[in-house]
């Protein structure tokens, strides 16, 4: 059959030939620890300033509303890939960090930069997590707070923010499990997340292919449950919900 | 009637959206005094809630002036929130916590602005809850309780504060017909203890029966205002004889 060519190369044998793993498989358990600090350091550090910033963008001040516009603006209308190449080289080609491993297999003059551009950009996204799920509380609560003569931020912390949280979450869950695929951009400066070492194992071994078949079934396993647990979870919350 | 308990004085208020296309206020001038209770009626988009909302700020008006116990409170120097705590406010759609219990509710505001200790507000919020016969309902969340419930723990939350001034905005409107009674109830009971109440409602019986002065309000202005009496049984403005008619 003429369209047998194209299959030669993809024969089940080729796919699933993991005969590397007893002596790599150290490339690809490393790899997974470095990718879930690399993403979860990343959200985590993104939190805090995706706050500031949504709340820059419900301000009433035109000029604090624009800079918090551009800044996500820029990070979400570029390519995650450059960011990391301007913050890489520009930001830390000036702010120098010395060499040196931590947990023996971390080296953060990378890992920093790393967390930096992953950090800067999902705040971005975060933000604007943060202001939907803020937008999507009945305005009439911030009005009843304000009315009693409680202050803007007092009735945003406990008043908007808690019932925010419910819409939120969920969100933030998913931009982990998105942070986790997209850090495998950090691969191109050397850091050895996941991607890294499939390439690494790929380029040593001369087996070209089921180095990246693993990695993607390490995402897959990580992710697929990891979002239907999101799912679930709010699923729950929104029975909850009811009033 | 002496200037020295007047509470609230409106002068010349508007409010323009969209750059002046739509006009909610057309100069209204309005005066609200210690102990008065005073009820706004007028046909729906006529400006009454848009006008009420001013008085606590809810609503930023374009032009003109608040004035609460003297003070300008339309001036932007102002700590409105400080003026904020002697205006209790109750919303139409109440507008409780849901994610807090009843209790927590009412004790919020005192609490956190330290007027009052954890404990003093406990105290006082049960013996409010205890005099709308609501107590058994302290630690319950709102979403288990009826409109009728809601909307007098919204008027005790309020009254935790300790206001000189109760503002209504359609207290009833979003009330099943059973449940209005035990509100107005409520209402008529402040009203007859000496709180300060301005009303905007559509119960005619309600403002006929317990407000000292009515005012009718349509296009943004307020046309008539008059004792109930004299306002419903001979309404001079041609606008408030129609409406009249209309609701009656």
């Amino acid at each position: 059959m003429w369209w047998s060519d194209l299959f030669r190369n993809m024969s089940p044998a080729n796919f699933f030939n993991f005969s590397f793993l007893p002596k790599y498989l150290s490339f690809f358990v490393r790899g997974v620890e470095y990718t879930l600090l690399l993403s979860v350091v990343s959200v985590a550090l993104a939190v805090i300033p995706a706050l500031v910033l949504a709340l820059m963008r419900l301000s009433k001040n035109r000029l604090v509303r624009g800079l918090s516009g551009a800044y996500i603006a820029l990070f979400r209308s570029t390519p995650l890939m450059v960011q990391l190449y301007i913050i890489f080289y520009g930001l830390f080609g000036v702010i120098r960090i010395p060499s040196s491993v931590i947990l023996g297999f971390i080296d953060v003059s990378r890992f920093i930069p790393g967390v930096t551009a992953l950090a800067l950009n999902s705040s971005a996204y975060v933000a604007e997590i943060f202001r939907a799920g803020i937008l999507a509380v009945d305005k009439g609560q911030t009005e009843a707070a304000r009315s009693l003569g409680l202050g803007g931020w007092q009735s945003m912390k406990l008043v908007v923010l808690p019932q925010a949280i419910k819409n939120i979450l969920p969100a933030l869950a998913n931009e982990l499990v998105t942070m986790v695929k997209e850090s495998s951009i950090c691969s191109v400066l050397g850091m050895s997340e996941l991607i890294w070492g499939a390439k690494t194992v790929a380029t040593t071994t001369y087996k070209t292919l089921s180095p990246y078949v693993l990695a993607a079934l390490i995402y897959f396993a990580i992710n697929y449950p990891a979002g239907k647990a999101i799912e679930a979870v709010e699923r729950r919350m929104r029975r909850g919900d009811r009033l | 009637m002496a200037t020295d308990c007047e509470m609230i004085r409106v002068e010349d208020l508007t409010m323009e959206f969209n750059r002046g296309q739509v006009r909610a206020l057309n100069g209204c001038d309005l005066s609200v005094d210690r102990g008065e209770v005073v009820a706004i009626i007028g046909p729906s988009g006529s400006g009454k809630s848009t006008l009420l909302r001013c008085l606590n700020l809810l609503e930023t008006p374009t032009g003109g002036h608040v004035y609460f116990n003297g003070t300008d409170i339309t001036d932007k120097s102002v700590d409105i929130d400080l003026h904020r705590r002697k205006m209790g406010m109750v919303f139409q759609h109440f507008n409780l916590f849901p994610h807090m219990t009843v209790l927590k509710n009412v004790t919020l505001a005192p609490v956190k602005l330290k007027l009052k200790s954890e404990t003093e507000a406990r105290a006082q919020a049960m013996g409010l809850l205890e005099r709308i016969g609501l107590a058994d309902k302290a630690e319950e969340y709102p979403n288990m309780l009826s409109g009728g419930q809601k909307q007098r723990i919204a008027i005790v939350r309020a009254l935790a504060m300790e206001p000189e001034v109760m503002l209504f905005d359609e207290p009833t409107s979003a009330l099943d017909p059973e449940m209005v009674g035990e509100v107005l109830d409520l209402m008529r009971t402040l009203a007859r203890d000496g709180m300060t109440m301005v009303v905007v409602t559509h119960e005619m019986g309600f403002a006929r029966e317990v407000a000292d002065r009515v005012v009718f309000m349509d296009g943004g202005s307020i046309l008539e205002q008059n004792s109930p009496a004299e306002l419903f049984d001979h309404p001079s403005n041609p606008r408030t004889q129609a409406f009249l008619s209309k609701v009656l």
